[in-house]
């Protein structure tokens, strides 16, 4: 990381999205994140790293309230979304997930045509008046998601019939065009080869531009190269959150330093 | 952990011997002995089961083939006005006077006629002998044409009239001279005429268009017996239950598996349905013969009360083939839809339910189709042994009007006593597997169709 970089980042420092405290999630009697709080900061890249059921995905899910679709799944402490909390009564959580997208493990388009897939979003919240506006939604979404060269001449063809990192590109596009603010990555890369997953992380740093984001990823050298910020998971705890560069050179906490080592996981 | 199993190795067992891949060994041998042995013992199961089928096709087919072939005889009638319209005015009133009675002259002359022309001699002093030879309905057919030309009374018209069980049964050699002497319905003298008659070609087979459309005869006349009238009130039982079963079958299951929160009510619900599923469907009858003819009191014997008393049995089958299908929908398509902040219905509505349509008309169909076929839930409510006689006037009297249903006719045939009626049993069997099959191409079809769209 050059100084650059860290020059802007404390410019962004106090430009707070999300803010979660004491956090707590249980699937039944199992208590799966234990008091657990975050500052998420706004047009940043934050990655959550942890070995497998540490509770990264399920606090992730947490933050769009994803969660809410398990019926055992209880959810305590504050989660706050500018300031407002999202688990208030009053929110509804479809509002919510329009306001923060979400892109999943598995590349998981809708069995639709490549356009329709874009489309479904701006047309259930109403983002264009007519044809010619969602037109205008999807190729921009599209360009966004880093796809509209390959699939502009095939847009009615169906999304499932793309490669698996298209169609990873395909669900970040969808997940862009309902114009979110805070994007969640559940491990967006893990069913990719390589060539796909520089693409998808390229387009990751792009993103950072105009949205927070965060990403739950199994490979340290992927929170490395694409977030500023890191947080390591580890069994329910959220044992420590820092810069990415510090994370990955000085850690505190010796839990850290042996998970990035290679020594636990 | 390693370690000590790398150890504890060579105590565990002997070490395996040195030997050749070429050459089998007494396990693998008796491994593939086993193999060999289970799929002998599966591709004999599925030979017997298509023995069975065949068998069963066969017999059905030659059974009742000749349910589709009747014998008729081609007389050229005079229609003498001097017997029908005896003041000449033309009043279709005092023509519908003349009963069928009086119209028996005029078929009696008819023949006598053609055998006269075809050089036959007439054995018979009485014309009500000849008669037999013709089916007891002729002279209601004759009328019924009289009534509505009145205008062609004074000319000759040629008749394709229905001839007697019995003649039709000789003609399909199912009636012998032998089996005539203990008949009082024809003699053996008769043969000898219509072996004459069908010599001359006034006596021929042909394609049986009644049996497919007509309605249901007196246990007499079973030459005009047919499954038109059953086949329509089993059309508006199906529709009764297509109309209730499929939207409150889908509402069900979709909320049932889709918003019903997980506790022990729904446990208790869906334990419930799947034990409908296999309730014999008789107590559906007696559940319909008490709930909608002697409480909501419905009329009896009708395609409405038919119909619904199929749709309770229906249910729990579509209910589940429609849960099956939507669980099979993967997950990842409900949390891309939820992901994009669609609500829970639109997700059901959007994503859900378009890709498990496939199975949820697959599960309709075949709901359907079982509903067609049953019969006995139709016993309790007076469908069963209804003589399905006249067609219903309208659509609303062929919901509420008493008719019976294409099995219930079938059983009430195979109970008459007339062997001309077994026949007809399984004629109407080949048209009610027609139908079933009919229906099951539908269904492949169907799905094929919403597969395609990826």
């Amino acid at each position: 990381m050059n100084d650059m970089t860290k020059i802007e980042r404390a410019l962004e420092m106090n430009d707070m999205k999300i803010s979660a405290k004491n956090v707590q999630v249980y699937y039944g009697d199992t208590h799966a994140i234990k008091d657990v709080s975050v500052e998420i900061e706004d047009k940043t890249v934050t990655a959550f790293i942890g070995p497998s059921g540490c509770g990264k995905s399920t606090f992730l899910r947490c933050l769009n309230r994803m969660n809410d679709t398990i019926d055992i799944c209880r959810v305590e402490g504050d989660i706050l979304l500018d300031g407002e909390d999202i688990y208030d009564k009053r929110v509804d959580p479809v509002q919510l997930r329009a306001k923060v997208g979400m892109v999943f493990q598995k590349p998981n388009p809708f069995p639709k045509s490549i356009y329709d897939n874009i489309a479904y979003g701006p047309r259930i919240h109403g983002l264009a008046r007519n044809k010619a506006e969602l037109d205008e939604i999807v190729e921009k979404s599209l360009r966004r998601g880093a796809i509209w060269d390959e699939v502009k001449d095939r847009l009615h063809a169906p999304g499932t019939g793309l490669s698996g990192g298209q169609q990873q590109r395909l669900c970040i596009a969808r997940a862009v065009a309902t114009e979110p603010e805070v994007l969640l990555m559940d491990e967006p890369c893990s069913a990719l080869d390589p060539i796909a997953t520089a693409q998808v992380e390229e387009l990751i740093d792009e993103l950072r531009q105009s949205y927070s984001v965060v990403i739950v990823t199994h490979s340290m050298q992927q929170a490395a190269r694409v977030s500023q910020k890191t947080a390591f998971f580890h069994l329910g705890n959220l044992v420590e959150y820092d810069d990415t560069t510090k994370i990955f050179t000085n850690p505190e906490d010796p839990r850290t330093e042996s998970y990035i080592t290679g020594r636990i996981g | 952990m390693s370690d000590a199993s790398l150890q504890s190795g060579p105590e565990m067992g002997t070490p395996r011997a040195k030997s050749s891949i070429l050459q089998l060994d007494q396990r693998t041998k008796k491994r593939n002995a086993a193999e060999a042995r289970f799929r002998a013992y599966g591709i004999a199961a599925i030979a017997v089961g298509l023995v069975f089928l065949v068998v069963l096709i066969t017999s059905i087919f030659f059974k009742g083939v000749g349910a589709f072939q009747q014998t008729f005889i081609t007389l050229d009638v005079e229609l003498l006005e001097s017997k029908l319209d005896k003041t000449g005015e033309r009043d279709i009133e005092k023509i519908k006077k003349v009963t069928t009675f009086g119209y028996n002259p005029l078929i009696e002359n008819a023949l006598k006629a053609a055998m006269e022309e075809a050089g036959v001699d007439n054995p018979f002093a009485k014309g009500k002998d000849l008669r037999k030879m013709l089916s007891s309905g002729a002279a209601a057919d004759l009328r019924r044409f009289v009534i509505a030309n009145p205008d062609r009374i004074g000319d000759t018209v040629q008749f394709r009239l229905l001839a007697s069980s019995r003649v039709d049964g000789y003609l399909k050699d199912r009636v012998t001279r032998e089996s005539l002497a203990r008949d009082k319905n024809l003699t053996p003298v008769h043969l000898d005429v219509v072996d004459q008659l069908k010599g001359a070609g006034v006596v021929a087979k042909s394609f049986n268009l009644g049996f497919i459309t007509g309605a249901d005869a007196s246990e007499s006349r079973p030459e005009q017996a047919g499954i038109g009238v059953s086949m329509l009130g089993s059309l508006y039982m199906m529709l009764v239950v297509l109309a209730c079963a499929l939207p409150i079958g889908v509402a069900a299951s979709i909320y049932l598996e889709e918003f019903a929160p997980q506790n022990w009510i729904t446990d208790l619900i869906e334990v419930n349905i799947s034990n409908l599923a296999a309730v014999p469907s008789i107590v559906f009858g007696i559940l319909g013969l008490a709930v909608f003819i002697q409480f909501a009191h419905l009329p009896q014997s009708a395609p409405l009360v038919g119909g619904l008393v199929l749709t309770l049995m229906t249910l729990p089958t579509i209910i589940i083939s429609t849960r099956a299908s939507l669980k099979s929908v993967p997950p990842s398509i409900r949390e891309a839809a939820l992901g994009v902040g669609a609500s829970k219905m639109q997700t059901v509505f959007h994503h859900v339910l378009p890709l498990a349509m496939p199975g949820i008309l697959t599960g309709t169909i075949i709901g359907l189709a079982q509903a067609l076929g049953e019969t006995a839930p139709l016993l309790l409510i007076g469908m069963v042994g209804y003589i399905a006689s006249n067609y219903p006037g309208g659509i609303i009297e062929g919901f509420m009007s008493p008719n019976s249903a294409m099995p219930a006719q079938i059983y009430e045939w195979a109970k008459r006593a007339d062997p001309a009626y077994y026949e007809r049993a399984w004629g109407g069997i080949i048209i009610l597997l027609v139908f079933l099959m009919t229906m099951n191409i539908i269904a492949i079809i169907l799905r094929r169709r919403f597969e395609r769209r990826w």
